[in-house]
């Protein structure tokens, strides 16, 4: 599959204004999205024989999992695990929480809120670098995504060759306009604790302990289309047409434009 | 209401100048409406009628009037004119079928605004002419006119406010001493843009004069978007 996209810079004092225009323009309310967004890196060359070990042993039999296998032995890379949280999941007794789920495991299923790591669903997200050249002005690069089991992905991860980098969280309202996606978000930092970049989070902190990652609190808008067979020109004409339609659409109040190429580049150096 | 404000009082004879006009540009244009008829009437006695110069007409020294005269096709200026006359005229008979037809109901001037390839009709051009000064005054009446800045640049804080001017434009709220002022300026020539300026601007990304630009100076995002993207990506700060 294929993925086209746009993106906007939106400066926070503007963010109030233009969910109501994307409102009025896609005639639907803004859907809230809050999702933790872990990213995994590749640290061994693929195809060292790591595609029979381990964790990973119980998830062959899904035939999308092994189309991402293949994939992912394709080259290094980065890649996202993405798991949609609700806003009560974030449990405003941050620290002390975090004590308590190291501690017993009865303990702290009562006092951890509503959040249950173990339940937490994931979905992998395979993205590859931005095509090259510039024939259209949009952003297209090839995508997969994939389920994921419930609970810690991280011995999965590692027996694919990925390990764990970092996590976020991604705050935003999405909409859809026709075939286009549009997602207004922002990216939210944990409070920084020791176990930051060893392992995900098993608990959430209050969201207003979240602090955000651009200091004047802007926002990123992405109009994404996919389409799924890329190798079609004719499709992926039609779909970059759309964009364009969008973009004259939102000229007066954002200006949508393609990404720079490398700050979306997804291979491991 | 425009007759009130100052620069038609400084024009008193402009409303002479104007109906002058206007009667001269009826003059010309009864005299050419006869000149028409009397064609038309005389068409089936002035297309049988050959010319031929009397004896006497000076051929040798005159010869090009005398062509002029005789010439039985029309000059190539001439012949443009006709075909444009010609297209007016044709193009403007299906629409005023079509006006005629459903002018009992005139439709909303913003819906015609809409199909804008078919002329008005004359109920259509009133309906307009009526509704037009009414809704102008209104419009004119919810702002208030004759300041140097918007409100909403006025709430952000003029000082922010890119104008592209050199001289500084002052915030007359409520000043009178405004025309003043906005004669001297005039007088003085300061009005240049500062074109480089401006260029340098919309180099560095973003375009100054856009629909979007009032709110430019304030709070721009601190982190670059393709630094946000590259964390987004890969999980490395900027």
């Amino acid at each position: 599959m294929h993925e086209l996209l746009l993106f906007a810079s939106v400066p926070q004092h503007q963010h109030h204004e233009l969910l109501q225009q994307l409102a009025g323009l896609t005639a639907m309310q803004p859907r809230h999205a809050l999702e933790r967004r872990l990213i995994f890196k590749a640290y061994r060359k693929p195809g060292l024989g790591a595609s029979r070990t381990g964790g990973s042993q119980d998830l062959q039999a899904s035939g999308d999992l092994q189309r991402v296998t293949k994939m992912l032995n394709g080259g290094m890379f980065y890649t996202q695990v993405v798991g949609p949280v609700a806003e009560n999941d974030f449990s405003p007794s941050g620290p002390d929480a975090d004590v308590q789920m190291s501690g017993t495991e009865g303990n702290s299923a009562g006092s951890a809120g509503a959040y249950d790591y173990e339940q937490q669903p994931w979905r992998l997200e395979f993205r590859d670098v931005p095509e090259a050249g510039t024939r259209s002005a949009v952003t297209a690069r090839v995508m997969a995504t994939a389920a994921l089991p419930c609970g810690d992905v991280v011995p999965a991860m590692n027996a694919w060759g990925y390990h764990f980098v970092t996590e976020y969280v991604v705050e935003g309202d999405m909409f859809t306009y026709g075939d286009i996606v549009l997602f207004l978000h922002r990216v939210l930092h944990y409070p920084s604790t020791s176990l930051e970049d060893k392992e995900p989070r098993k608990h959430l902190p209050a969201l207003s302990e979240m602090s955000v990652m651009e200091k004047s609190g802007s926002y990123v808008l992405q109009a994404s289309m996919t389409v799924l067979d890329g190798s079609n020109q004719e499709t992926m004409k039609t779909a970059s047409r759309h964009l364009f339609a969008l973009r004259e659409k939102l000229r007066s109040a954002v200006k949508l434009e393609m990404a720079d190429r490398l700050s979306l580049d997804t291979r491991a150096k | 209401m425009v007759r009130n404000s100052s620069p038609m009082s400084l024009l008193p004879s402009h409303t002479n100048t104007r109906s002058s006009l206007q009667s001269q540009a009826t003059i010309i244009s009864n005299n050419l409406v006869s000149v028409s008829e009397h064609l038309s009437d005389h068409r089936d006695l002035l297309s049988s009628l050959v010319a031929y110069p009397g004896p006497d007409y000076p051929g040798r020294t005159q010869a090009g009037i005398l062509e002029q005269l005789l010439r039985t096709k029309l000059d190539p200026r001439v012949e443009d004119w006709v075909a444009r006359g010609r297209a007016a005229g044709s193009g403007s008979t299906p629409a005023s079928a079509f006006t005629t037809s459903d002018a009992a109901s005139v439709p909303a001037p913003s819906a015609l605004a809409a199909n804008d390839f078919k002329p008005l009709s004359d109920a259509e051009l009133a309906e307009l002419w009526a509704w037009a000064p009414v809704e102008a005054n209104q419009e004119a009446r919810r702002r208030n006119w004759g300041g140097n800045f918007t409100l909403e640049e006025r709430e952000a804080g003029i000082e922010n406010v890119v104008t592209g001017l050199k001289r500084q434009l002052e915030d007359d709220e409520g000043d009178e001493e405004d025309e003043e002022e906005e004669g001297d300026g005039d007088a003085e020539g300061e009005d240049e843009m500062e074109i480089v300026g401006v260029r340098r601007r919309s180099g560095a990304g973003t375009v100054e004069f856009d629909v979007a630009a009032p709110h430019h100076h304030k709070a721009e995002p601190v982190v670059p978007l393709p630094e946000i993207l590259r964390y987004m990506t890969t999980g490395r700060m900027p």
